[in-house]
């Protein structure tokens, strides 16, 4: 047992961080809807970041760190569906993989463009498409702070994929939970700088102590999201990737409420970059059934209900 | 980032269990309600204490000059989870362990540590913690009772309340004011607790008989030896005390253990179906498994020889919002646990009652984390 970053870990986040820092400051007084970057996108499959599921000297758990630690980023760029899923789709290509959880159209989708990857979770098979053009309807003014399309059509002829139904939830949970704990530490970060500065009452906001509390929760609950996500990683059993998925939107749904009511007006505008972070969460929040659903994932991995024999 | 054991690691947690299936009795789970602190525990626990110590088991994580193997933080957090996974057989002297040994060892004088410390490591020395006072609980710096220096000896007139284990503990390990200066006018003495001056008084309490006490100190002389490191340096030691104090009380292990019993009750009973009473189950799990995680991740830093930081704070307040969450599970739907049907349940829920409230309240926790963890500005005073 040591929860500490190995060498290699360590090495890896150092140069990712490097790689990131031009894309680290949000711009404070003119934030959009929500922002990407392809150079970005191309500086991070072209550095590897994004293959170190395959290395047996890595796999899940530095996958996760990684995608921790961009989705802290003001931009979004999607890691955490390649990393885990882009080794099992037949076609290299450079295209963004989404995940959808149930065949189901129409539906908003993280990500989806044409040429995206589609894999769909589904109860008893995993499948996958190419999106094309005439299934997409853009979606430029979504809230959700990522690049968002509807898929208009689920295509019939989806090639099955060799990843069992349970396995695909499993590794999209983990996948989700350590994007989730990048996403909270980034908002929390984000609100600390807010109520460190903003005064009234003629106090810093944040000598308050309903304010101090409350960041203080935030904090304890991001941190176990955090390692949550580390271990479902890390032990690769059903039961530690639904708990985690269900704390990580247990967090982000208390958190985010938080955060704005802390900002008050400023997080209502564009002024303030928060919402690339909590309307990010507000996304996620809803996957894979949302808390009652991964509770009840969690449930059922703990105790397996049993099977009703057959009468005679 | 691993999160596998080690196969010696393995082999230490099957000894511990296996050492306790043969010790304790087959009533323990019934005898388990008698608090911590009681008579009967205490009684018992010199007993387990003692075995453990002939085992080796007692204080395997303290240095090999002390009387330890040596052995590193996670051999400490394996047994401590094995104990509070079994109701904590060793009663009070779980502090002496965790906390006040490694205290007595970092502060203490030689003449301290050779008196106290053997003791200790025998598994035959009760204490008591003399901080909280009828003014002073969560506000421990405004604590009165006062020790005056005359001649060689400190004179203590003052007044403890809330205090486990005073009853039968040997020696008081006692905050006492020496100057006025709110935090650095306060020393630690180690006191007697059969020296002149001082009564006891039990408080009846939820948590087990013989938990909670007053205790009186009027014109208790001792020497000025039992000072425990400088005058005005207890603020200093105490944050170092509850520290260790905060990440040596694994409650999680029993917060779920507790609830692993529940859930097989119901199921035993045919209750278990209900989807919504599944789900609660499972995030009070994941609760406790994330008080887990957050403990492993400072046992992790303590390995490697790091100092503990204000994230003891956030581990301790993720560990009560677990203990709560088992409590609740069991008192909503195992409700006959409080009257005594199961007996196990209604230990754990008197252990869980003091989660939020004992070694700094969990506000006291998000006041840490707000100044020392995430650093935001403070009130002017």
């Amino acid at each position: 047992m040591d929860l500490t970053l190995s060498d290699l870990q360590s090495s890896i986040l150092t140069a990712l961080d490097s790689l990131t820092k031009g894309y680290s400051a949000p711009d404070l007084h003119d934030a959009p809807l929500s922002t990407q970057s392809e150079t970005l996108d191309r500086e991070l499959r072209d550095g590897g970041f994004l293959d170190v599921m395959s290395d047996p000297e890595l796999g899940a758990v530095t996958a996760a760190i990684i995608v921790e630690r961009i989705s802290r980023l003001p931009v979004a760029s999607e890691t955490g569906a390649s990393m885990f899923f882009g080794g099992a789709l037949p076609a290299q290509s450079s295209s963004a993989v989404a995940v959808m959880s149930g065949a189901r159209a129409p539906f908003p989708i993280r990500y989806l463009a044409p040429g995206t990857r589609i894999v769909v979770l589904e109860a008893d098979r995993t499948s996958y498409f190419v999106a094309q053009p005439d299934q997409i309807r853009a979606e430029p003014e979504s809230l959700y702070a990522y690049p968002v399309a509807t898929l208009l059509h689920m295509p019939d002829d989806r090639a099955t994929l060799e990843i069992r139904p349970e396995e695909a939830q499993r590794r999209w949970r983990v996948a989700l939970a350590a994007e989730i704990a990048g996403l909270l530490r980034a908002a929390l970060d984000s609100t600390i700088s807010h109520v460190s500065e903003r005064e009234q009452f003629g106090r810093k906001i944040a000598t308050f102590q309903a304010v101090r509390h409350r960041l203080a929760q935030a904090h304890v609950n991001t941190n176990s999201t955090y390692w949550l996500a580390m271990k479902a990683a890390a032990t690769e059993t059903p039961e530690d990737a639904a708990m985690a998925l269900w704390h990580a939107q247990e967090s982000a749904r208390n958190a985010v409420y938080d955060f704005h009511q802390f900002l008050g007006g400023m997080g209502m505008t564009l002024e303030h970059p928060l919402h690339l972070w909590t309307y990010r969460l507000k996304a996620l929040i809803s996957e894979l059934g949302g808390r009652a659903g991964n509770a009840a994932a969690a449930a059922d991995a703990l105790w397996p209900r049993e099977m009703p024999t057959a009468r005679r | 980032m691993e999160f596998v054991w080690t196969e010696d690691q393995r082999e230490f947690r099957e000894r511990i269990k296996s050492f306790l299936a043969e010790l304790l009795p087959d009533d323990w789970e019934r005898f388990s309600q008698h608090g911590p602190a009681s008579p009967a525990l205490t009684e018992y626990a010199e007993t387990v204490c003692a075995k453990l110590a002939a085992e080796g088991l007692l204080i395997p994580h303290w240095p090999q000059d002390h009387g330890g193997a040596g052995l590193d933080p996670w051999y400490q957090t394996i047994l401590a989870e094995e104990m509070w996974r079994a109701g904590e057989p060793r009663g009070g002297q779980y502090m002496n362990v965790n906390w006040i040994g490694p205290t007595l060892i970092r502060y203490g004088s030689e003449e301290q540590r050779r008196r106290y410390l053997p003791r200790i490591a025998e598994g035959r020395a009760l204490w008591c913690q003399g901080f909280s006072e009828p003014g002073a609980g969560s506000d421990l710096a405004s604590l009165r009772t006062r020790a005056e220096q005359a001649g060689d000896e400190y004179v203590i007139n003052g007044q403890k309340i809330w205090t486990s284990y005073a009853t039968l503990a040997q020696t008081c390990f006692l905050l006492c004011r020496t100057s006025d200066d709110r935090k650095r006018g306060i020393t630690i003495l180690l006191v007697p607790m059969d020296t002149p001056g001082i009564v006891v008084r039990q408080i009846p309490s939820l948590i087990g008989e013989g938990d909670i006490h007053e205790v009186f100190f009027d014109n208790v002389r001792v020497p000025v030896t039992a000072r425990l490191g400088e005058e005005g340096q207890a603020w200093e030691i105490i944050s170092y005390s509850l520290r260790n104090e905060r990440l040596g009380i694994p409650r999680y292990a029993l917060a779920r253990a507790a609830l692993d019993r529940a859930v097989k009750i119901l199921q035993d009973r045919g209750e278990f179906d209900a989807p919504l009473v599944r789900a609660e189950a499972a995030k009070a799990v994941a609760l406790c498994e994330a008080a887990r995680t957050a403990n492993y991740a400072l046992v992790s830093l303590r390995a490697r020889g790091e100092e503990l930081t204000a994230e003891s704070s956030t581990a301790r307040f993720a560990t009560v919002n677990c203990e709560r969450s088992a409590a609740e599970f069991v008192v909503e739907y195992v409700p006959n646990a409080l009257v005594d049907e199961h007996p196990f349940l209604k230990m754990h829920h008197q252990r869980a009652i003091v989660a939020g409230i004992a070694s700094g309240a969990a506000e006291i926790q998000l006041n840490v984390i707000a100044s020392d963890v995430l650093h935001l500005p403070r009130e002017a005073r």
